[in-house]
């Protein structure tokens, strides 16, 4: 199976970047190949970023409220594209609610502040493999 | 690295003289002789327009709030106006949208500005000027305002406040601002080091401070190579550190630093002005000690927190809210953090007493010895070179990107204990407690964009070309200071995202996704 990979970065204007570094440095350490997309994207400059890069999943750090509205036109984008890459989001900011509003937009998977750093790990290899 | 704590410490741990009184060099005890009347109480604050934000200021005084401190939504905090295609979803979401003179007329109408402390962390020249616009429209002296703006040259990239601005024009601006109001706003502290939001990626006390030190020794020098006077704008440095759950070692940071302070001041630069020698201290209670999990732990670490800075002594304390990791604070969480310093400094001793804590063998060892490591670790850091070189070479990013690995280790690990996080824990469904608060939202106000574009269109033709032309006149002209022409621009109507644009197009630079500004 070729090397998972995962690009990573946050939505607008939303700076709190500790989250997505970390989790992108856990990812590296687990042997996943993080294309780290950083700052100030918009949805379609993620999506363009995960084409070109061939990505298995997108991953969206949240610690802004800018993610309720651009998670769902980066959703719309992909199916435009008829492209089935997984979106996972993850952040402190993400409430229970959100959580199930996210799920229910069609993102294959949330972390919240709970979430264990081996889970987000598990669960991301298992959202290929699935 | 500092070590671990001994068991108990003892006279033989004092290795130095008895320290001087409160008020005398190098004011480890403190910057003042006298009992305090209390300190400036402030929480952070400002969402949505400005207009709304002034309300809740007024709300904040009404409650005994003694000074405010406003912070800038997303987009302002980067220098784009609501327009701006990144900034759509987040206008007035998380800080007030501040982008021309108008808003600074909302936002600070029927506030007392010559009696009131006025600090913002927007970024330093813009809120000055607008806060001079203001106060020269309602006839209020400039030389009486108060309050302090922070500066952050180095840091602002790296660690939540990226402007896309350059180095050197970052640097241009910070000693820019803060020679302009050492002429006209003399009581206006408007080099704040402010080491607490870099600090907040997981650094240490020690690394905070001598990071902080490292910027504030380059601005100095910078500000002397003009030539400046130290004793004309030294007095109006001040710091807003971090307090974390280490209470004891935050509080020997804190007078390790102002006898660091006083020492640099005199034996490095030569000052001889008292007021530049002792350092006025703000600080901000940890938002990230706090947790998501069983929020209304938060209002006991941000008490204990206080507590802390109360007995050290400092000018200005915010409580970081108890939802700050869901939000900016509620009206209900800025209450309680307002009312925890009341009690403080109302019901319980411990503001009654100057440095209640010098002379503890504990406190006393641990000054020392972080004043020392303080100083060892900025020798180090200089002694790598040019620290503006250091900054561009992404020597600090590094540092910064490093600490954040580090001390999610540490939780991870089990390391450092956090409860509700990785200790006692309770199930999500069970954790009720204060939730309709913290998961409570605030929205995007999207009116704002329109508004600014119909501000924009109805501006008399030639205004928007004639001041960019102005600026980029004074930003080719590195001898000009740039304030001037900023509040000049700003008086004519030109928005905060237009001329930080020219500001950055005249150093070959612009903003991730903007559209190339008009020339």
């Amino acid at each position: 199976m070729t090397q998972l990979r995962v690009v990573i970065g946050l939505l607008g204007l939303d700076q709190h970047e500790i989250g997505a570094r970390i989790v992108a440095a856990l990812l590296r350490d687990a042997g996943v190949e993080v294309i780290y997309a950083g700052k100030f994207n918009t949805p379609e400059g993620l999506v363009n970023v995960s084409l070109q890069e061939g990505a298995d999943i997108i991953g969206i750090s949240a610690h802004s409220w800018e993610y309720l509205d651009g998670i769902p036109i980066l959703l719309a984008l992909l199916r435009q594209a008829e492209l089935v890459t997984p979106v996972v989001v993850g952040g402190s900011v993400i409430t229970p609610t959100d959580r199930q509003t996210l799920l229910c937009w069609g993102v294959a998977d949330v972390f919240g502040p709970e979430t264990e750093s081996s889970t987000i790990v598990a669960r991301i290899r298992a959202l290929r493999a699935a | 690295m500092t070590a671990s704590p001994k068991v108990y410490y003892e006279r033989q741990d004092v290795l130095r003289a008895d320290e001087p009184p409160p008020g005398v060099y190098p004011y480890t005890r403190g910057i003042r002789a006298r009992a305090r009347g209390g300190w400036i109480q402030r929480g952070l604050s400002g969402e949505g327009d400005p207009r709304h934000s002034n309300a809740q200021l007024k709300a904040l005084i009404a409650n005994g709030q003694t000074g405010i401190d406003v912070i800038g939504d997303s987009p302002t905090m980067a220098l784009l106006d609501p327009d701006h295609p990144l900034a759509a979803h987040a206008v007035g979401a998380q800080g007030v949208s501040l982008c021309c003179i108008d808003d600074y007329r909302e936002l600070l109408e029927g506030l007392p500005l010559g009696a009131l402390s006025v600090s913002s962390s927007v970024p330093a020249p813009f809120f000055l000027a607008g806060l001079v616009l203001v106060a020269r429209e309602r006839g209020i002296d400039l030389a009486e305002l108060r309050g302090s703006v922070l500066q952050a040259p180095f840091y602002a990239e790296d660690c939540g406040y990226e402007m896309q601005m350059p180095f050197g024009l970052r640097l241009r601006l910070a000693c820019d601002s803060i020679a302009y109001s050492a002429t006209h706003l003399p009581k206006y502290h408007c080099f704040l080091e402010d080491t607490y939001f870099f600090s907040e990626v997981g650094l240490t006390p020690v690394e905070e401070m001598a990071l902080g030190f490292v910027e504030i020794r380059h601005v100095v020098r910078e500000l002397l190579a003009r030539g400046l006077e130290i004793d004309r704008f030294a007095p109006r440095i001040a710091l807003l550190v971090n307090c974390s759950m280490s209470l004891l070692r935050e509080v020997a940071k804190i007078r390790a630093s102002r006898r660091l302070f006083a020492q640099m001041m005199r034996d490095e630069f030569d000052a001889k002005d008292p007021r530049s020698l002792a350092v006025v201290i703000a600080s901000h209670t940890s938002g990230r000690s706090l947790t998501a999990q069983q929020p209304v732990n938060n209002v006991v670490r941000g008490a204990l927190q206080a507590m802390a800075l109360v007995m050290a002594g400092v000018q200005a304390i915010e409580i970081s809210a108890f939802d700050e990791a869901y939000r900016i604070p509620s009206a209900e969480a800025h209450l309680v953090g307002l009312r925890t310093q009341q009690i403080l400094e109302l019901e319980t001793d411990v503001a009654e007493t100057l440095d209640p804590l010098g002379g503890s063998f504990l406190i006393e060892h641990m000054t020392d010895e972080l004043e020392r490591e303080i100083r060892e670790l900025v020798a180090s850091i200089e002694r790598r070179g040019d620290p503006g070189a250091l900054c561009d070479a992404g020597f600090f990013s590094r540092m910064f990107a490093d600490a954040m690995i580090r001390s999610d280790r540490d939780l991870s690990s089990g390391r450092k204990k956090q409860v509700g996080v990785n200790v006692h824990r309770v199930a999500p469904e069970d954790d009720r407690l204060l939730r309709e608060v913290v998961e409570s939202r605030g929205h995007a106000w999207r009116d704002r964009i329109e508004r600014t574009t119909q501000r924009k269109r109805d501006r008399p033709a030639g205004v928007l070309d004639s001041a960019l032309h102005a600026l980029d006149a004074a930003a080719s002209d590195r001898t000009c200071n740039l304030m001037p022409p900023i509040i000049d621009a700003m008086a004519r109507g030109v928005t905060v995202g237009e001329i930080a644009n020219a500001l950055r197009a005249a150093y070959g630079a612009c903003f991730a996704g903007s559209p190339r500004p008009p020339r």
